[in-house]
């Protein structure tokens, strides 16, 4: 590992009890609250979820990460402990989305869009005045830039 | 007003539960360890303990996240479920849970001065 590896730290974060720890080096996506029925079952609630490449994300503590496969294309990483979300990963693709509620402040990211919001629950409110998609985002956009710095 | 009983459980199911009788607006609460739990803030309605019928409690795990305060979730599929100060008698559910539709409104916002730095949170 390189020396300067700590300082080129992005962000770090954790579960409620602390036994999965996780580092992201490298851009963090923009963060997208997703209201589909699958995300509102398995978070309680429509999560929000920023995104890095896999290859940037450095995960202590990882025997405690139980996944659950919720379809043939992606699977939901969280701890057997607390039972805290962390991850929804579309497998195969070398990219993961990490549960923004995880990182520790400041996050330094934003809330940019809400999708699947033909699915959104009749108790679910949005008022931010963010842009709202039907469905998913498209490839490249749900996709975290593989060079750039943060950006809108 | 939300239905006389209300049916929810984990997105595996494997923990199935059935609520007797009316539930009140749900809170949403932004304090850090919902949001780190859920990874989303915790919207959760209430009702007493005894009117709660729970099927595949084997599969759910409790966490005492405070003194006094437990939340419960699948061990199969992760999904957040309960919260509960341990002894009030009374049983949280989250929102998310609850088969759709819920009926419900969330009636409050609280805990928004641990709000999260990646959204505005609602000015109520």
């Amino acid at each position: 590992m390189a020396q300067d590896d700590k300082d080129s730290v992005r962000a770090r974060g954790h579960c409620l009890c602390g036994a999965i720890e996780i580092e992201i080096r490298g851009p963090l996506r923009d963060v997208v609250v997703c209201h589909c029925g699958q995300c509102r079952r398995q978070h309680g609630a429509p999560p929000s979820y920023t995104a890095a490449l896999w290859s940037n994300v450095t995960i202590h503590g990882e025997k405690n990460l139980k996944w659950y496969q919720s379809s043939p294309e992606a699977r939901r990483g969280f701890c057997r402990l607390c039972g805290s979300s962390l991850f929804w990963e579309p497998i195969g693709q070398g990219r993961v989305s990490i549960a923004a509620g995880c990182l520790v402040k400041p996050t330094g990211l934003r809330t940019v869009r809400h999708i699947f919001v033909a699915e959104k629950a009749d108790f679910d409110e949005i008022t931010d005045g963010l842009e709202q998609l039907p469905h998913s985002m498209s490839v490249a956009a749900a996709s975290p830039p593989p060079t750039t710095t943060v950006d809108a | 007003m939300s239905a006389r009983k209300t049916s929810g459980g984990c997105l595996c199911g494997a923990v199935r539960y059935e609520i007797e009788g009316p539930l009140p607006p749900p809170s949403a609460c932004h304090c850090g360890q919902c949001r780190r739990h859920h990874g989303a803030l915790g919207i959760y309605t209430l009702a007493p303990a005894e009117r709660y019928k729970i099927k595949g409690d084997r599969n759910l795990a409790w966490f005492e996240s405070s003194p006094g305060i437990r939340r419960g979730f699948c061990r199969a599929c992760g999904s957040k479920l309960f919260w509960e100060r341990i002894g009030s008698g009374q049983l949280d559910v989250a929102m998310g849970s609850i088969d759709p539709p819920s009926g419900l409104k969330i009636g409050r916002h609280i805990h928004l001065d641990d709000a999260g730095d990646y959204y505005d949170p609602p000015s109520r």
